[in-house]
């Protein structure tokens, strides 16, 4: 993997400072106490590398993907890209920023429209830029589903008629329609079978290496994230509670969330003690 | 597979019912106001195979029918005159789909005028009347229907996409108009127009009518659907590439609404179908000499109609076949939308 742009001095592709989002929840008289999803994250993403959020269920990691691919608002705080702050641009100008951005599905069986076929869904990103011709968006469909590893002959069939690994494929093809600068993968690798999993992240490398894409990959699995990423940001309740390189995170967890993420890591041949058992 | 099949028995059903109503002037022998004064309430003549002596006839016939001995309106066959029944014959001009002059209908005789539906008050031929009537109430229910679903679809995709207070506003008009006494309204509209309006403007009445007050339903109907299709992935997944709303709801979210509209559209084509006969066998529909169902229906509302000649009441009876057939429509329109549906 590459190395992380920050010893290099650059700017941060994506910054993200104390961002705050709260659901509020509707009563029949007065304001609830809202839901506090995220609750002051910041942190900063280079060109080129990978960040793994990794945190339990319910510690707004997806909700920090759906604010970062700007699909929902946040409530307070920044989120800078490329030296711009998203947060307080107008619908018109962010639909422009969500194309560089693209969020990949926990299922991607639900992120496809069950009624259209792969090749229309393939190309719907590229038909609402508007710019290109049907068989200039046919061939860049074509070299995507190439590249991810399926066959070109897949475009005739209905998204449901894929396997799962087939489908998170085809996710990430669509999502590099666009040409983003940075995916968001949402558990994209979760639902998979080991081997398939694999293979994907794989896949993933491959396409940093050769297009220097940069990834957010949110997971639950401590081994992944180590795996994939140059650096963990460990969150638990809509918090940061841990950041740093994954060695470090893996050798020396400073926090209790850290631990039991790491306790729950199987392996083989080990018969770990749990942590809440100790 | 088996109720399949029952299905599709009546989908075909009613598409014949369509069919023969749509060409309703070439299979009614007459034109629906033409008038014969001397044979008033004929009951429905009999084809016969078979003459009064036995003898085997290839052409089906109908023996003319005369006013028994010392009785004033029961008609007996008079086996002296039989009516042989001709096929595509040349008789009275009529309009086929409104446009296209024609003369040719299915069946006739040349001479006397024959009733296998028998005839009204004023001796006009009940089956020409049924099948242009048909065309009234089945063009009411169809168009009322299409306005109704078409302001539901509106109404129900602004609620349920853009939310806040355009959904609250919306919603409560709603069930306003869900509450509102429809018929007793029609009445108070009606008391408000002059007293003779023409078979035009009375028909775009009833329709616009049947359109303003059925959108409620199919409205929170729709709103639903687009609730919880607005939060798909697939739909945030396209706002991600970029997506305006008009396409969001274009491409994405109101084809959700399809199946919905769909059975909608069974459930209400035939309901206003049946709110046409209401309004015209209450007199507030289409003027005579115009026919429709419902006022083939209005002379029942005299006694003696609906003791005497059974036969007025058989445009009733066809709304049986219609109902069932647009409910057999409607369930499997339903089924056809499931398999698009991914399973996991």
């Amino acid at each position: 993997m590459n190395t992380a742009g920050r010893d290099k001095g650059m700017q941060p592709l994506l910054e993200v400072e104390n961002l705050v989002k709260t659901y509020s929840r509707r009563r029949l008289a007065g304001s609830g106490e809202g839901v506090r999803a995220l609750d002051g994250v910041s942190f900063s993403i280079f060109r080129g590398t990978t960040l793994a959020i990794v945190g339990e269920s319910g510690s707004g990691k997806s909700t920090l993907a759906f604010c970062l691919a700007c699909l929902e608002k946040p409530t307070s705080g920044a989120i800078r890209f490329e030296d711009k702050d998203i947060v307080t641009l107008s619908e018109k100008d962010l639909r422009a920023i969500r194309r560089q951005m693209q969020l990949i599905f926990q299922d991607p069986a639900s992120s496809f429209n069950p009624r259209w076929g792969v090749g229309e869904i393939l190309i719907e990103p590229l038909a609402l830029q508007g710019n290109l011709g049907r068989d200039e968006m046919r061939t860049r469909a074509h070299a995507l589903l190439e590249q991810v590893g399926l066959s070109s002959s897949m475009e005739a069939k209905l998204a449901s008629e894929l396997s799962g690994g087939q489908r998170q494929r085809l996710a990430i093809a669509r999502a590099l329609m666009l040409e983003p600068k940075v995916l968001i993968l949402d558990e994209a690798l979760s639902a998979l079978d080991c081997s398939v999993q694999a293979q994907i992240a794989n896949l993933l490398v491959d396409l940093q290496s050769s297009c220097g894409m940069t990834y957010l990959f949110i997971t639950h699995d401590l081994a992944m994230a180590a795996h994939l990423a140059d650096e963990i940001a460990v969150m638990s309740k809509g918090r940061i509670v841990e950041h740093g390189a994954p060695n470090k995170i893996l050798n020396q967890p400073q926090s209790v969330i850290t631990r039991e993420l790491l306790a729950a890591v199987p392996r083989l041949g080990f018969a770990g003690t749990r942590v809440a058992e100790s | 597979m088996k109720g399949k099949r029952a299905i599709s028995n009546w989908i075909v059903l009613l598409v014949a019912l369509h069919a023969i109503v749509i060409l309703g002037g070439f299979f009614a022998p007459y034109d629906p106001a033409e008038q014969d004064r001397k044979s008033p309430y004929l009951p429905p003549m009999r084809i016969h195979f078979v003459d009064a002596e036995g003898h085997f006839h290839e052409r089906p016939f109908v023996y003319s029918l005369q006013l028994g001995e010392g009785s004033y309106d029961k008609y007996e066959e008079n086996t002296a005159r039989p009516l042989a029944l001709r096929f595509f014959v040349q008789g009275a001009r009529y309009r086929l789909l409104g446009f296209v002059p024609a003369r040719l209908h299915l069946f006739g005789t040349g001479s006397e005028r024959i009733y296998l539906l028998g005839s009204d008050s004023y001796g006009r031929d009940q089956l020409s009347r049924f099948l242009y009537g048909g065309q009234v109430s089945l063009f009411a229910g169809l168009l009322g229907a299409g306005i109704t679903l078409l302001l539901g679809l509106c109404v129900g995709a602004i609620a349920g996409y853009y939310g806040g207070w355009r959904d609250d506003l919306l919603m409560r008009l709603a069930e306003l108009f869900l509450a509102l006494p429809w018929l007793y309204l029609l009445f108070a509209l009606r008391a408000f127009l002059p007293l003779s309006v023409s078979p035009l403007q009375a028909f775009l009445l009833i329709i616009a009518v049947l359109g303003a007050v059925g959108w409620a339903r199919p409205a929170r109907l729709v709103r639903g659907v687009v609730l919880s299709a607005k939060e798909r992935d697939f739909v945030r997944a396209a706002r991600g590439f970029g997506a305006t709303s008009g396409y969001l709801l274009r491409r994405h979210i109101l084809p959700e609404a399809s199946s919905v509209l769909m059975t909608q559209a069974a459930i209400l084509v035939p309901q206003f179908v049946l709110a046409e006969m209401t309004l015209s066998f209450l007199g507030l529909g289409v003027p005579e000499p115009v026919p429709s169902w419902g006022n083939l229906l209005s002379s029942l509302q005299q006694y003696s109609v609906l003791v005497s000649y059974w036969w007025m009441y058989l445009p009733a009876l066809v709304m049986v076949p219609y109902f069932l057939g647009y409910l057999g429509l409607g369930s499997r329109l339903q089924q056809h939308e499931e398999p698009y549906k991914i399973g996991k």
